[in-house]
């Protein structure tokens, strides 16, 4: 055995978890010694959660690694369950983290900055346990860290907006998680046991009341957070009041994992595969009702969320095909979404801050006095729309391939719709690149660059999406272990209770 | 037409969560884990009290969560209210005598209570989380009482990270020594019944019960600062 294999065998999934949260309460301490160090707090955590990630993943794809916390047998103690979709979403979210980190060096001026680095390794924290757990009353508790601490950054710039909004997205996250403490009080009262497997394996099936109803209760109350339609009136103005760095990390990586939830209770303790045709009418829904309003939008960071909001239903969509291709395609998409979405909102971050304004018009000739962060938001585009050679292209792809190879007129139809949908993001899109490269600007022409700390994550970014656009089979077997995990329940719960 | 439409929705979800709590038998014990607890637990981690042997050691990752969840939003709060513009000092009123000598006598009193409480989270009802909710209350009592006293700043936020920081790193103690089991309760268990047993457990519900404690404190600080 290699080196490499001999560190991963002795490294704990659970640091993934435990170091950012240690740093965190670390903050304020360090804070006394030097305020300068702090915002250097997070790009360590993160890159240190990245290096264990990806040192997991040879491992993982062997075979899942089941993490007894306390050293107690499920399901009388909480287990961590580190399979192919959880170390997947925890590398997404730590180079994620890691690049979004790396921008808040200098984006992040004003304002409480300690306060925003605890919060900001937190919601990273919060997010890493929901898909890593493998208990449900646990995956709320780190759902409320994930959503409180987005909250409290939603309003980090303390003005009016950014308070409203904070504020609605308080009420509704509150709603929801309420919904869902109340699913996962029922199932515990039916089954006297909080672990997934052991829920998983006591539901026989998902039509009866009794097990419907907390089933509905769950995922209305996770959809909040997922922003799927109708339960998304909160993420426009959240995405767009909060600072960009946030916007990036709550587009690219807290819906997604309000998704992953979703996901995991309907496939894996559920196993609804017979609601699963509802879930794709609804995607379909979502996707056209998200890409209509981002086309009718003026300003780019709304713009930027309605596209996410279009992005889940297209995700959504994919996923419900249940079919092992269907799946491995929503999780592709997830990625590319991830990356596109981050780089998007980096890049319109210095665009936003150069011109002082969140009018697209306001983008004017920006392409020659901005020109690297310009080719930065283009590729970002391209990628979403989903053009060669950017990641977008396969992905898309293969959500379009999955969806054909149902048989029937129906899905012919709903490959249609998906195809406008993203005829109608092209355009909006397109509108977006005319203006940044082919609008004269009036004003100064002086060329100004974002600083370096914010061009090396961009260029991280757009760098992974062509490296991965153009070789796609790097992660393709990833992705297919992962929808295999999804898709195979028995093998979930074989594994946690032996 | 709004509010008919939302009793008619709170009626359909009334009926389902019925329907569901109808198939949970009411008074009979069913839940196999809650029996494997009251089973087993006081063998297994040493402390009397069945609900803290679940609460911190069973589920201690939960509470782990759960005193993140406190922290956040004591710094959330923090957050929204520090951009705010810090209105002008309002002029305060001196309280009376009586109430001032009252407050210092109570004062040391409820904090005495509030350290009972949870260094004996083990061993009686109560723990980490109530006893820190009752050392607040005594400082909402000197805010209330002898006004124009205040927390310092530092020391409450150094007590605030200090407890958390205790927890994860008792945590990761464990997954050191003890079976490479995160949060595994590597200390000896000692005698069931007496204050020095249930290994780690007391030591966690100190630093929850600080660290609730002044959280709250530093809570009621900025809204009294605002009010």
């Amino acid at each position: 055995m290699n080196e490499l294999g001999l560190l991963s065998n002795g490294v704990n999934p659970v640091l993934l978890i435990v170091v950012p949260l240690a740093l965190a309460f670390a903050v304020p301490l360090i804070g006394f010694i030097s305020k300068k160090i702090i915002k250097y707090i997070p790009v360590l955590a993160f890159l240190f959660n990245l290096i264990i990630a990806i040192l997991l993943i040879p491992k993982v794809l062997h075979q899942p690694i089941i993490v007894k916390i306390g050293g107690f047998q499920p399901p009388f103690g909480i287990n961590l369950y580190v399979g192919t979709v959880g170390i997947l979403f925890s590398t997404l979210i730590a180079l994620a983290g890691f690049l979004v980190s790396i921008y808040a060096l200098n984006y992040i001026k004003e304002g409480p900055k300690e306060k925003y680095h605890i919060l900001y390794l937190l919601l990273l924290t919060g997010a890493t346990g929901v898909v890593l757990t493998g208990d449900i009353f646990n995956l709320f508790v780190f759902f409320e860290i994930l959503c409180i601490s987005s909250y409290a950054l939603v309003a980090y710039f303390g003005n009016r907006a950014g308070i409203e909004s904070s504020i609605k997205y308080l009420i509704q996250g509150s709603v929801g998680s309420s919904l869902l403490l109340i699913g996962i009080g029922l199932l515990y009262g039916q089954f006297g046991t909080l672990n997934m497997a052991d829920i998983a394996n006591q539901i026989q099936s998902a039509s009866s009341p009794s097990i419907f109803v907390p089933m509905v209760l769950m995922i209305t109350g996770l959809g909040v957070e997922a922003a799927i339609f109708p339960l998304n009136a909160w993420l426009p103005d959240a995405h767009s009041s909060a600072p960009s760095s946030i916007s990036a990390i709550l587009s690219g990586i807290a819906i997604e994992v309000g998704l992953y939830a979703v996901i995991r209770v309907l496939f894996t303790i559920f196993g609804a595969s017979n609601f699963l045709m509802f879930f794709v009418f609804l995607g379909v829904l979502t996707l056209l009702i998200g890409e209509m309003s981002a086309f009718s939008q003026k300003n780019i960071k709304r713009m930027l969320a309605y596209s996410s909001i279009g992005q889940i239903g297209l995700i959504v969509f994919a996923v419900s095909l249940n079919t092992q291709y269907g799946v491995s395609a929503g999780l592709f998409q997830m990625i590319s979404h991830t990356l596109g979405k981050g780089l998007l909102f980096l890049a319109a971050g210095y665009m936003i801050y150069r011109t002082a304004s969140m009018d697209i018009s306001s983008f004017e000739g920006i392409g020659k006095k901005m020109p690297y962060t310009s080719l930065a938001f283009t590729i970002g585009t391209f990628s979403l729309i989903g053009l060669p050679p950017f990641i977008g292209f396969p992905s898309k792809f293969m959500i379009i391939k999955a969806a054909l190879a149902k048989e029937g007129i129906l899905f012919t139809v709903l490959v249609g719709l998906v195809l406008l949908g993203t005829v109608i993001e092209g355009a909006y899109f397109f509108r977006v690149v005319q203006v940044i490269y082919f609008k004269k600007g009036n004003g100064n022409q002086e060329r100004k660059e974002a600083p370096i700390t914010g061009l090396i994550p961009m260029f991280i970014f757009a760098l992974l999406i062509i490296f991965i656009g153009i070789y796609p089979n790097f992660i393709i077997k990833i992705l297919n272990s992962a929808a295999s995990e999804l898709l195979n329940k028995i093998d979930y719960i074989r594994s946690v209770l032996g | 037409m709004r509010k008919i439409i939302g009793i008619i929705l709170l009626i359909i979800i009334c009926w389902g969560i019925i329907l569901a709590l109808y198939k949970i038998p009411f008074g009979i014990p069913k839940t196999k884990v809650g029996e494997y607890y009251i089973d087993k637990g006081r063998e297994e981690t040493g402390a009397a009290n069945v609900v803290t042997s679940v609460v911190l050691n069973y589920r201690g990752f939960d509470t782990l969560g759960e005193v993140t969840v406190l922290f956040i939003a004591a710094i959330g709060l923090g957050a929204a209210l520090a951009t705010l513009k810090k209105k002008e000092k309002r002029k305060i009123e001196p309280s009376s005598l009586i109430l001032r000598t009252g407050c210092r006598f109570l004062f040391p009193l409820i904090l005495l209570f509030g350290a009972y409480i949870f260094i004996h989270g083990h061993l009686t009802p109560g723990g980490g989380f109530q006893g820190g909710a009752i050392i607040a209350s005594a400082f909402i009592l000197v805010y209330l009482g002898c006004r124009g006293r205040r927390i310092s700043e530092v020391s409450s936020k150094t007590t605030e990270s200090l407890g958390g920081l205790i927890f994860v790193i008792i945590g990761l103690v464990g997954l050191a020594v003890g079976g490479h089991y995160f949060l595994s309760n590597f200390l000896p268990k000692g005698e069931l019944n007496t204050l020095f047993s249930a290994g780690i457990i007391p030591i966690i519900y100190i630093a929850i019960g600080f660290k609730v404690g002044s959280e709250l404190a530093g809570v009621i600080d900025n809204l009294m600062e605002e009010s």
